[in-house]
């Protein structure tokens, strides 16, 4: 990529500038004032996720009786997690369900009439359309950052695939595990150091090519059979495949070093919708809202500094549900 | 007197043209303040969007790429310095539908970081209007599109929308958030002219760079004629004689000259050339001698393209490759 350079622009007479005062800019607050309608429903409808006493990220408000929605993998990055609706706070959080594929959680706080967002009738709204989202917020007051519709909605690939999270051990003649990485599936799965892997799927491997092939068209989050020798067994178990940002540091480019503060997993998602409000990386789990307030969506990635993805509020609304019906009878 | 001559003008604009291109009333508030105002806002984007999107390009070029806009049916594009890095270049234009275009760059102004390119390939392209009057005033609402990251179809160019927050000299700047790849990329007022050309960004997210369209329009005969204006920062003037290819020659009394020695790692190893290859022709000229040979490239800079014939066990081939720097 063409780099932009950080430089400023050449040395100008004092006199022939002229300079917005920062209230007027598009984060400044007479410009965010003009969102008061939008700002009142993050306010009821929106939740803090705390980690101690530090804002972790936000979620939605999805039930009047304490049902709330977010990034399944920031929050289970959280030491201490509580939780405040409005200016309530709710010391007691249990998570009820997980969705790895579109990284969601489920959670529930014991509360009785909250205010739920009340979903957008569809996110295929044109692009240039207002959308606004959860500012830095203080213990009793949420704010707002406003921003537009700006891309396709689309799919985001995994990058570099989904993967299983093993090094594999160099100048092998057999797929032998080097390493595992801890927060792999693989980890899970229990697969160790020194274990050879023969087949994925039933579909026997030998090379590393061989297994890139199988995991191509696999989704980030869903199983996989993985077959392996240890020792003399031969067994199998059952792998969650996640996306190599998760597991290990992607390499930064110019881009991630310019965006500062970035999404962990910010790839492999079924469907985004995407938008340039200029929040941190803490915008994540929370509602996304329309010019109406209505949710259009959950944010769910920050991929750089122009650019945030959201879980389109179709696919937001079926997952719901699922994860609702999962709560209710455990699988 | 004033008040004639200011009704003249305007009688003589068609009306159906004044009435599209108005000024938007919200750019005349220090802050939106109604619903209504929103929506104003909102409406003007959506309309402008789909001509604005149709004209950006991205721009491939070496290793990396960059944005463009396209300003006449011709194919005439208007993108950033720092993009085109110098004058006569080959490069590929890509429009948001994927189609792939041959172009090449013309004059660029060094100091500021306004370059020109032309699409040759012979069609009728989308294109935008320049605001020429520049009507744009600090605080005006703006909206930027360029191919962040690289082309990617699925997505298409990524649309942001700001305001104009600083005007100083050569240098607009907005609060529409920029990244890699947008560079050269088009700055819109609201009812869709082009003010700006996305230049660089500061450290924080607010702080994005264009350069307003003045820098163009003073410069656009030289532009167009494919001169390299002025020095630095954003472009290096080319030095003839600057040119690296790597290679030794020997004469050969039936024309032609016996390459006797390839300069490890040079551009001419890495373009393929061998010992004991015969070069016949330097960008069509042939070759007899090798001061010749040295003089012709003599007249070349770092970063030219050239073209050389060869023949390699009595067979011909042609390679095209960039000269290093020396």
């Amino acid at each position: 990529m063409i780099r932009l350079l950080v430089a400023l622009g050449g040395v100008t007479s004092l006199a022939a500038q002229q300079s917005l005062e920062s209230a007027y800019r598009t984060t400044g607050t007479a410009v965010v004032a003009a969102f008061e309608a939008q700002r009142a429903v993050l306010q009821t409808s929106s939740a803090v996720i705390l980690d101690g006493r530090k804002e972790a990220g936000y979620g939605v408000v999805i039930s009047p009786v304490g049902h709330i929605l977010t990034k399944a993998s920031e929050f289970l990055g959280v030491k201490t997690p509580s939780i405040t609706v409005d200016r309530t706070g709710f010391p007691a959080v249990k998570i009820l369900a997980i969705d790895s594929e579109w990284d969601l959680v489920l959670l529930k706080i014991e509360a009785a009439g909250l205010i739920p967002v009340v979903y957008a009738p569809t996110s295929g709204v044109p692009q240039g359309s207002w959308v606004v989202a959860n500012g830095a917020t203080t213990r009793t007051h949420r704010r707002a950052l406003a921003g537009i519709v700006s891309a396709k909605i689309r799919d985001i690939p995994a990058t570099g695939g989904p993967a299983l999270g093993v090094v594999l051990k160099a100048k092998s003649k057999v797929l032998e595990i080097e390493d595992v990485n801890p927060k792999s599936g693989a980890k899970k799965a229990g697969l160790q150091k020194g274990d050879v892997l023969l087949a994925i799927e039933g579909k026997a491997v030998t090379k590393v090519e061989e297994i890139a092939e199988v995991l191509k068209d696999r989704k980030v989050g869903s199983m996989v059979k993985v077959t392996f020798r240890r020792g003399k067994d031969e067994q199998s178990v059952d792998v969650r495949l996640a996306t190599r940002g998760e597991m290990f540091t992607e390499l930064m480019n110019n881009n991630d070093l310019m965006s500062g503060d970035v999404s962990k997993r910010r790839s492999g998602f079924p469907r985004v919708l995407q938008h340039d409000i200029p929040g941190n990386g803490k915008i994540v789990g929370g509602p996304l809202l329309d010019i109406d307030g209505r949710c259009l969506g959950m944010n769910i990635a920050r991929a750089n500094r122009a650019e945030n993805f959201a879980i389109p509020v179709e696919d937001l609304r079926a997952l719901a549900e699922r994860l609702m019906k999962q709560a209710v009878q455990p699988e | 007197m004033t008040t004639r001559l200011t009704c003249l003008f305007l009688a003589l604009l068609p009306w159906c043209a004044f009435a599209a291109n108005e000024r938007l009333y919200v750019n005349d508030k220090k802050a939106p303040e109604t619903r209504k105002d929103l929506e104003a806002l909102q409406a003007a984007l959506v309309k402008a969007l789909p001509q604005a999107r149709a004209a950006t390009v991205c721009i491939e070029i070496g290793e990396g790429s960059g944005s463009g806009v396209i300003v006449s049916a011709d194919g005439l594009i208007l993108t950033a310095a720092h993009v085109t890095t110098g004058v006569k270049k080959k490069v590929t234009v890509v429009l948001e539908d994927g189609t792939h275009l041959k172009a090449e760059t013309l004059g660029l102004v060094a100091e500021t970081d306004a370059a020109m390119m032309r699409i040759i390939e012979k069609g009728t392209y989308p294109f935008v209007e320049i605001d020429r009057s520049n009507s744009t005033r600090l605080g005006d609402w703006v909206f930027a599109l360029g191919h962040a990251g690289g082309f990617d179809k699925s997505r298409g160019s990524v649309v942001r929308c700001g305001r104009l927050v600083r005007i100083a000299g050569a240098t607009l700047q907005s609060d529409c958030i920029l990244i890699g790849g947008d560079s050269g990329g088009p700055l819109f007022d609201l009812t869709g002219k082009l003010v700006g050309i996305h230049s660089r960004v500061g450290e924080q997210v607010q702080v994005n760079m264009h350069v307003p369209m003045s820098e163009f329009i003073n410069n656009w005969d030289g532009l167009v004629k494919g001169e390299f204006i002025g020095e630095g920062p954003f472009a290096t003037k080319p030095v003839k004689g600057n040119g690296f290819l790597g290679l030794a020659t020997d004469a050969r009394p039936e024309g032609g000259l016996r390459v006797t020695k390839v300069g490890n790692k040079s551009p001419a190893q890495e373009a393929g050339v061998k010992e004991g290859d015969v070069l016949l022709k330097l960008n069509g000229t042939p070759l007899e001698k090798r001061e010749q040979f040295q003089d012709l490239l003599k007249e070349m800079s770092a970063g030219d393209e050239l073209t050389l014939e060869l023949e390699r066990d009595g067979k011909k081939q042609t390679l095209t490759f960039n000269l290093g720097a020396r």
